[in-house]
C-alpha cells in the first residue's frame, strides 16, 4: 500500500534547541501509529511541522505523493492534514455545532464575492456541512448537545469535539494530539471507537498519547521519540518493554 | 425643516462610517484607526470626477467606492501580514501621509480645498440627500447584519476566537480580514461620495485624526461587534453636540467642548459600560443556528 504521509529527514531548531533531528517516517493507510516519548520529545512539534504551524528547516515532507513542505498552514489542511489539538482550541463564543461548521467541506463563503455572486451555492454547501457535522456528532453521541455553548459541556465532550471537528476534514490523515488526556468513561470508549473507525475507513492516523492502555489498545506500531529525533519504531509491545524507553521515561 | 434634513443627513453618513468602521475594527478585530481616509478617498475621487469629467453622480459614487476598496490594500496588505498590532500604527501614518499628499497636490485642490462639486440636485436639496443617505444606511446595516448572521459572519467570529485553530481547518485568515478591510473601507467611500454632493466643498483638514476619533468613538459607545450598536452611537454622537448648540455657547467654547465631551464618553464607557450601549450578542444565531 502506498504512503499517505512520508517525512524524509525533517529538521528543525528553535536557537539552541533541537525539536526535530532527521525524522524519516512514513505511514500508510488504515494505519494507526503512537507517538510516544517523554515531555519535550518533539511529538507535538512534529504535528506543528507537518501540520504547517511553522515550516521546517530542512527535509520533505509529502501527503500522498504531494511535497507539503512549502504550503502555509491552511493550504495543507485543504490538501487533507486535519488535527487535533493538545488543549483543544475550540472557538469559545459558539455551539458545539457551529464549531464543526466552521470546518467546512468545500469552504463557500470563503471570499465575500462568492457569497454575493453564488448564494445558491453557498447555501447548499452550508447545508451539506450541516449534514455532514449532525452526522458525526451523531457517531460521537453528542447530537444531544449540539446546539450547546463549548464552554458549557465536559471536558470529555469538549475532547471529542475538537476531534469532531477535524473529522469534518475528508482528508486522508489525521494528527491527534492527546486526544486521552483527562479523558474517561464514556467519552474514552467513544473516542476509541471513533479512531479505529476512521482508520477502518482508509485513513492514515497518528496519535501522541501517554495513555500506554490506549496505545496499546488501537496503535498498530509506535514510535519512540527523545529530544527530537526518533529513537526506535515497532509494535507497541515490543517498543513498551524497551529498556531505553523505560529509562527514559522513568528517568532511571 | 433645512435643519432637520441636514442633520438627517449627517446621521445617515455617519451611521454608515460607524457601520463599516464597525465591520473592521467590531467583527474583524482589525485595529485601524484610518477609516477617515478612505472617506476621504471617496470624496475627493466624486471631487475630481464631477469638476474635472463630469461624470454621473451614480457612476461617481461607485468610482469612490472601488477608489477606496483598491486604496485599502495598500493599508492591509503589507500590515496586515506582519501581525495585527502593526496595523494600528501603519494605518495613523497611512492616513497622515496620504492627506500630506492630497494638501500637496494641485488637481485636488491642495490645502486650500476642492470647490465647485456640481449640485446635483435642485428641488427640496436636503430632503432628496437625506433620504439617499439615510436609505444607504439602511441597506448598508441590513447588509452587514446579513452578512455577520451567515456562514461568513461564523468564520469571522471563529477566526477572532482562535486564529490559529481556524486557519488549521482549512481557512485562509488572511484572505478573510483583507476582504473585510475592503468592504469596510468601500462603505467609508461609499459615505465620502455623497458627503461631496452634499457639502460641494472638501479639504483635507475635515478627514484628520479627530475624524478618526469622532468614528471610533461612536463604535465604543454603540458597541463594538454589534450590528446597530454602531447606529445607536451615530445617533448619540451627532443629537448631543447640536443639544449642546441650544446652550448659545460661544464658538471658542464650543470647539473644544466637543472634543471634550467625545473623550470623557469613551473613557466614562470605557470603565462603565465597555461592552457599548448595545452589547454584541455572545453569537448572534443562538443555540447552534438551526433553521
Amino acid at each position: 500500500m502506498s504512503n499517505v504521509l512520508s517525512l524524509n529527514g525533517v529538521c528543525k531548531r528553535f536557537g539552541g534547541v533541537v525539536v526535530a533531528d532527521q525524522i524519516t517516517l512514513d505511514l500508510k493507510a488504515g494505519e494507526i501509529l503512537g507517538l510516544i516519548g517523554p515531555n519535550g520529545a518533539g511529538k507535538t512539534s512534529l504535528f506543528n511541522l507537518i501540520s504547517g504551524v511553522f515550516p521546517a528547516d530542512s527535509g520533505s515532507i509529502a501527503l500522498q505523493g504531494r511535497p507539503l513542505s512549502r504550503l502555509p498552514l491552511y493550504a495543507r489542511a485543504r490538501a487533507g492534514v486535519a488535527r487535533t489539538w493538545q488543549h483543544m482550541r475550540l472557538f469559545g463564543s459558539m455551539s458545539v455545532l457551529e464549531n464543526l461548521l466552521v470546518a467546512p467541506t468545500d469552504y463557500p463563503g470563503e471570499s465575500l464575492w462568492r457569497l454575493v455572486t453564488a448564494g445558491v451555492s453557498v447555501r447548499r454547501a452550508e447545508q451539506q456541512a450541516r449534514e455532514r457535522a449532525m452526522h458525526i456528532l451523531e457517531r460521537m453521541k453528542l447530537s444531544a448537545i449540539a446546539g450547546a455553548n463549548v464552554n458549557d459541556i465536559t471536558f470529555g465532550q469538549q475532547k471529542l469535539v475538537g476531534l469532531a471537528r477535524a473529522l469534518m476534514s475528508q482528508g486522508p490523515l489525521l494528527l491527534l494530539d492527546e486526544p486521552m488526556a483527562g479523558v474517561e468513561g464514556a467519552a474514552y470508549e467513544t473516542m476509541r471507537q471513533i479512531v479505529r473507525e476512521e482508520a477502518a475507513a482508509g485513513r492514515a492516523v497518528c496519535v501522541v498519547e501517554h495513555n500506554v492502555s490506549f496505545i496499546r489498545d488501537l496503535c498498530n506500531s509506535a514510535v519512540f521519540m527523545a529530544q527530537g529525533r526518533i529513537l526506535e519504531r515497532g509494535d507497541v509491545a515490543t517498543l513498551l518493554e524497551s529498556k531505553t524507553l523505560a529509562e527514559l521515561y522513568f528517568g532511571q | 425643516m433645512e435643519y432637520v434634513a441636514s442633520l438627517l443627513v449627517l446621521i445617515g453618513l455617519y451611521v454608515i462610517l460607524a457601520s463599516s468602521f464597525n465591520l473592521i475594527i467590531g467583527f474583524g478585530g482589525l485595529i485601524s484607526i484610518a477609516h477617515p481616509i478612505f472617506f476621504a478617498l471617496g470624496a475627493y475621487t466624486v471631487g475630481v470626477l464631477s469638476t474635472q469629467f463630469g461624470l454621473h453622480p451614480v457612476l461617481s459614487i461607485v468610482a469612490g467606492f472601488v477608489v477606496a476598496m483598491l486604496a485599502s490594500f495598500m493599508l492591509s496588505l503589507p500590515s496586515l501580514r506582519i501581525s495585527g498590532d502593526y496595523l494600528l500604527i501603519t494605518s495613523i501614518g497611512f492616513q497622515l501621509g496620504l492627506l500630506e499628499i492630497i494638501k500637496n497636490l494641485d488637481f485636488v485642490g491642495g490645502a486650500s480645498g476642492l470647490g465647485g462639486i456640481p449640485n446635483v440636485v435642485q428641488q427640496h436639496r436636503s430632503l432628496v440627500f437625506a433620504a439617499v443617505a439615510l436609505g444607504l444606511a439602511v441597506a448598508v446595516v441590513l447588509g452587514l447584519r446579513a452578512l455577520v448572521r451567515g456562514p461568513y459572519g461564523r468564520a469571522i467570529q471563529a477566526m477572532r476566537d482562535d486564529e490559529l485553530a481556524f486557519v488549521a481547518l482549512g481557512r485562509n485568515a488572511m484572505n478573510i480580514k483583507i476582504t473585510i478591510f475592503a468592504v469596510g473601507s468601500g462603505l467609508a467611500g461609499v459615505a465620502g461620495g455623497l458627503y461631496a454632493y452634499y457639502y460641494q466643498y472638501l479639504t483635507p483638514d475635515q478627514f484628520q485624526i479627530l475624524q478618526s476619533a469622532m468614528i471610533l468613538t461612536m463604535v465604543v459607545v454603540g458597541g463594538m461587534g454589534s450590528v446597530y450598536g454602531p447606529v445607536v452611537g451615530a445617533v448619540l454622537l451627532l443629537l448631543l453636540p447640536e443639544a449642546i448648540t441650544f446652550l448659545n455657547l460661544p464658538s471658542s467654547v464650543m470647539g473644544p467642548l466637543q472634543g471634550l465631551i467625545f473623550t470623557s464618553l469613551v473613557i466614562l464607557f470605557l470603565f462603565l459600560r465597555p461592552q457599548g450601549l448595545v452589547p454584541s450578542s455572545k453569537r448572534l444565531s443562538a443555540g447552534g443556528g438551526h433553521e
